[in-house]
């Protein structure tokens, strides 16, 4: 017993003792690229992500990592956590306790999660727009890149991978609505073939989105300056009416709607109904692939385009390592690495580089792919893509759905 | 000891509801589709244990780096805690009642809680993202169960022992090693266990305080049983299961076992 303590003790000493901090170097972005392949030769790289997808580990463990190690001898760490939260506490306390040597390099973030690390200045300097595949293959103004859900990016973040949002029908089972005023017409014809998850659920609440861009217009929304509850309250009735118009046709009348996406899967797989629907363009071909959808099971997105967001890739202010962080996510958004990415068998995650402006051979990459029959062509989503609205916004219409379309 | 007789029924019954919970865990680590109507599930993989166990998914280090903290803890619980704990017992301490209460508040407040400013300290200190600084942070949780496993064993022991040792000639050293420690076994076998188990089975504040630098099997676990994947979640707490169990049964047998024999031989 007592030699266990004692090697307990000493083992607790060393460790103790190497934790000692250097302070940040100043990092000048306006050097040439190689000097930053240069200066990363041989370094460590801490990437924390959210960890809960085998498919995005192993892409991960088996693609990235081997390939910045060999290319660039850098060793890429995959820190996992279950909420990116948990990333955001921690620099924000190292940033309080005046930590300038962080011990994350990358982070994955969007979203709600890209609004706080910018309003407490977590990130360091605007860097995406300096990495050699963002200027050549990706265009930083388009709208659902150059704003995270609203918030302007300025660079502060690099643009990772696309989430789409599509419609899914049975093609041996019925014909589809092309637009959502179709639809309107398709339900009195189906009457309850047709229903979406009740809000707050993530993509019920994308579909009513889909119905305030078409009654309502999107332009609005992204004026600057922040419009008051009330008048998005004023705004959004005219949604309502459309929503309240088709609920007597919806499943069940409209008396009760599917608590999460999860459910209406299930009322789609079961024939119930004959939609469902997914902020991620790959799950059906997933889905038929493991039998859980008919063979028969098709994507398809709305005329006017169905909402689109962009997940992003930013480097913490006090990151150890910013030329590392630099040259990995400029690998990540290389055309191999944007298409091993793409692959189902991977992890089946839509590319933000832009097909147009690859090479043939590179564009080639992404063809050879197969994302399954039920996939929408990814050219005809790429030219489809609608913005997502401010964060605050769609908090709004999720607790004005409950009181306007769920209690009505 | 003698055990008192305990009905087989009463016992298939407690089998019963220690395993009960595993069964859905296992059909779920081995299970290709699993969906609401289906009693289990359909068609077998074993694609969650292959990623349990793939050699660069860190299993079997986490593993060790949880088990090495977790010795570490409970080490440190003991040599802090038996002290305290007859102090309280034996000890005319002033505000017995206060300082009783403050040990045992991690009880009560959730780590969670205190965790924060835990964090700004250590990163003043240099201790984030470092074993020691998660030994120290998982010490808070665990040593009131030390602490009071040792105070109950010191209450029930008469002082008459200790005194009539002191009689025969033994100084203070022998006293504490042949006639306390073996009086403090059980309880001491219950404070060291729960110290190791409580010590396994942190994530927040191991996440937090090892800035995800520090890889124990929890920070691996919990990204797949909260909305990720459930089949690989199910087999990584049974991984966990098994690395808990098997600690419990071997401290078990290697701490009684060793008090036995010197029970025997000494006293």
């Amino acid at each position: 017993m007592k030699k266990v303590v004692l090697n307990g003790t000493l083992a607790v000493l060393v460790i103790a003792g190497c934790s000692e901090q250097t302070a940040q170097q100043e990092i000048d972005l306006n050097q040439e690229w190689s000097t930053f392949e240069e200066q990363a030769k041989g370094t460590e790289v801490n990437l924390y992500m959210w960890g809960g997808s085998d498919s995005i580990n192993q892409y991960f463990d088996n693609w990235v990592i081997p390939r910045v190690e060999e290319t660039y001898d850098i060793t890429l760490n995959r820190v996992p956590v279950t909420d990116t939260k948990e990333i955001l506490t921690q620099v924000l306390d190292e940033k309080t306790a005046g930590k300038n040597e962080g011990s994350i390099d990358i982070m994955w973030i969007n979203g709600e999660n890209f609004k706080t690390a910018k309003d407490n200045e977590l990130l360091g300097k605007p860097f995406s727009d300096k990495l050699p595949n963002v200027q050549n293959f990706v265009d930083l103004e388009v709208p659902q890149i150059a704003s995270d859900f609203g918030i302007p990016v300025e660079n502060l973040q690099a643009p990772w991978g696309t989430a789409q949002f599509v419609m899914t029908y049975d093609e041996a089972r019925s014909d589809y609505p092309k637009s959502l005023a179709d639809l309107e017409d398709w339900v009195q014809q189906y009457p309850g073939k047709f229903t979406y998850p009740a809000l707050p659920d993530f993509t019920g609440s994308a579909f009513v989105r889909h119905v305030i861009y078409q009654e309502v217009g999107s332009e609005v929304f992204f004026e600057e300056a922040l419009m008051e509850r009330e008048e998005v309250e004023e705004l959004l009735e005219p949604a309502w009416t459309y929503l309240n118009a088709i609920e007597p046709y919806l499943w069940r009348e409209g008396e009760t709607y599917p608590e999460s996406l999860a459910r209406l899967d299930q009322l789609f797989a079961n024939g119930e109904v004959d939609f469902t629907m997914a902020y991620d363009p790959i799950k059906a071909a997933a889905e038929v692939q493991n039998g859980r959808f008919p063979e028969t099971t098709r994507n398809f997105i709305w005329d006017e385009g169905t909402l689109s967001n962009t997940h992003y890739l930013a480097i913490p202010y006090n990151s150890p390592n910013p030329q590392g962080a630099l040259v990995v996510i400029n690998e990540l958004l290389s055309a191999e690495a944007q298409a091993a990415k793409m692959d189902p068998a991977n992890w089946g995650d839509l590319p933000v580089v832009e097909l147009a402006k690859l090479s043939e051979e590179e564009q080639q990459l992404f063809s050879a792919i197969d994302l399954g029959e039920a996939t929408v062509p990814i050219r005809e989503m790429e030219q489809n893509r609608l913005p997502e609205i401010p964060s605050i916004y769609v908090e709004w219409i999720e607790e004005s759905w409950l009181e306007h379309v769920a209690q009505e | 000891m003698r055990s008192l007789r305990v009905p087989y029924s009463v016992l298939i019954l407690l089998c019963f509801l220690f395993v009960i919970p595993f069964i859905p865990a296992l059909l779920a680590s081995l299970g290709g589709v699993w969906r609401f109507p289906l009693v289990i599930p359909e068609g077998w993989s074993f694609r969650a244990w292959e990623a349990v166990f793939r050699e660069n998914s860190g299993t079997l280090s986490a593993i060790w780096t949880s088990l090495w903290i977790a010795l570490c803890v409970t080490v440190i619980n003991v040599l802090v805690s038996v002290p305290a704990a007859y102090a309280l017992v034996r000890g005319n301490l002033r505000y017995r009642a206060a300082i009783e209460a403050i040990l045992l508040a991690p009880i009560f407040v959730p780590a969670l809680a205190v965790v924060m400013g835990i964090h700004l300290t250590f990163l003043r200190l240099g201790l984030t993202e470092t074993v020691l600084g998660v030994v120290l942070v998982h010490l808070a949780p665990s040593m009131p169960y030390v602490i009071r496993a040792a105070m109950i064993s010191f209450e029930t022991m008469n002082r008459e022992t200790e005194q009539a040792a002191q009689l025969l000639g033994a100084g203070p050293w022998s006293r504490f090693l042949f006639v306390i420690l073996p009086h403090l076994r059980a309880g001491l076998v219950a404070g060291v266990t729960l110290s190791m188990l409580i010590s396994l089975s942190q994530y927040s504040v191991t996440l937090l305080i090892g800035g995800g630098q520090v890889v124990t099997l929890p920070i691996l676990l919990f990204p797949y049983i909260s909305g990720g994947d459930t089949s690989i979640g199910s087999a990584y707490t049974l991984v966990f299961s098994a690395v808990a169990l098997l600690l419990v049964i071997s401290l078990d047998v290697a701490l009684r076992g060793h008090y036995k024999k010197k029970g025997r031989s000494r006293v």
